[in-house]
């Protein structure tokens, strides 16, 4: 099971169940809306909704009374401040959160009621508590996506290693984690791409198990003890593994031709291993996340190379006389 | 044993690129393919040794090929050197 929440299971109720110790979110309504459905990662703020321009108002969004709208309602008359609430609130709203610690005035309180939508309050700065709540949110919303193979952080980079049943994912990772790696998830590989990037998580309740062909489950945490196992990892290369013959007849032999894979939308880079009797896979995938780590860093060996190489061929085709020029 | 010869035809000579194409191009034949310059003879089939011949443009190179598909494995070799490897 995915261990992040999806996002049509995510009720107002569930928001304040998860955020409480977090932003301090309480109900000041009781149990109204809290089974509304939340439908979006992102915020709105109604002041201008309140003053009356309502055109591109974001009423999907949970309404954070700040400061601003809070201040803006108390300069207005009782009547004012109804109808400027009511600008907002003809609108369905999912919820209203009140930020700060302010009063909600009178009319905030029954105009909520009467739309059958929660008024919620934290003590939080409205800054902060946004940008805690978006984290949360973006989270939850975002794009997702599962595979077959195993994840393991190796010295910080995530490694997705990937390829056909049976053709050793599993025994090559359990010789990472003998390297002391640690194994966040193996035969399905729950995807999220958060601000771009991509995060990799397994199972909830069965995430550090894995199973070895003619040994059956082996629990990582037990065997390996708690260093060996994490819970989430930002994916960074994915390497398959391919059977040596037909399919690996065009293999890279200088690893100048950069592959990447797109994931959700994102592309990382991705590199194909053949798999030969009596090849070290675990020190092939070690070796895989260290150059991907160089690669970080701006460091390309087949780059330098290359260039060192066509640098050597001019000297020599200067000395020999030959025209050398580029 | 069969032997032939080709210059080196693109500006850059044999940087990696071309090297990785010279040994893709003889791992397909069963044949022992050298390739020789300047007295120094590496097998066409590895690649640190392609790329230390440091074969400039114009360079002549000697390329030998000894086995049952001899001949296909030599002049698809000779041909790659004498087309540049696709560059200028």
């Amino acid at each position: 099971m995915d261990p992040v929440l999806s996002a049509s299971k995510l009720t107002v109720g569930k928001l304040i169940e998860e955020m409480s110790s977090v932003l301090g979110i309480r109900s000041l309504s009781g149990a109204t809306g809290l089974s509304t459905n939340l439908k979006s990662p992102d915020i709105s703020r109604p002041g201008m909704a309140l003053t009356g321009y309502t055109h591109k108002f974001q009423h999907l969004r949970i309404q954070i009374f700040g400061e601003t709208e809070i201040t803006y309602l108390t300069t207005l008359s009782s009547s004012d401040r109804i109808s400027a609430l009511r600008n907002v609130f003809d609108f369905p709203i999912i919820c209203s959160l009140v930020t700060k610690g302010l009063t909600p005035p009178d009319e905030l309180v029954e105009i909520s009621s009467d739309s059958a939508s929660a008024l919620l309050v934290s003590p939080r700065d409205t800054t902060p508590l946004i940008h805690d709540l978006t984290d949360y949110l973006e989270e939850i919303f975002a794009p997702r996506d599962s595979t077959f193979g195993t994840l393991v952080d190796v010295y910080g980079a995530g490694v997705l290693c990937t390829g056909r049943s049976a053709i050793g994912k599993s025994e090559a990772v359990l010789g990472l984690l003998d390297k002391g790696h640690r194994l966040v998830a193996d035969d399905r590989v729950y995807i999220r791409r958060i601000r771009g990037n991509l995060f990799g998580a397994g199972d909830t309740d069965h995430s550090h198990l894995m199973e070895i062909r003619g040994l059956g489950f082996i629990d990582v945490e037990n065997m390996f003890g708690i260093r060996s196992t994490k819970e989430r990892q930002q994916i960074h290369i994915e390497v398959r593994l391919l059977e040596w013959g037909r399919d690996t007849k065009n293999i890279d032999r200088i690893g100048i031709d950069r592959k990447t894979k797109g994931i959700l939308g994102t592309e990382i880079p991705y590199i194909e291993l053949p798999v030969i009797p009596g090849r070290n896979l675990a020190l092939l995938l070690e070796t895989a996340a260290v150059n991907a780590l160089l690669d970080m860093r701006g460091i390309s060996i087949p780059e330098q190379v290359e260039s060192r190489l066509i640098e050597r061929n001019k000297r020599n085709a200067g000395k020999n006389g030959k025209d050398g020029s580029l | 044993m069969i032997e032939g010869s080709a210059e080196v035809m693109n500006s850059l000579g044999i940087h990696a690129r071309p090297a990785a194409q010279i040994v893709r191009t003889a791992s397909e034949f069963d044949s022992r393919i050298c390739i020789i310059f300047e007295g120094d003879s590496v097998s066409a089939k590895s690649i640190m040794g392609v790329m230390t011949l440091a074969a400039s443009h114009g360079t002549i190179l000697k390329v030998t090929a000894d086995g049952t598909d001899e001949e296909d494995a030599l002049n698809a070799i000779l041909d790659l050197i004498k087309e540049g490897f696709g560059e200028d």
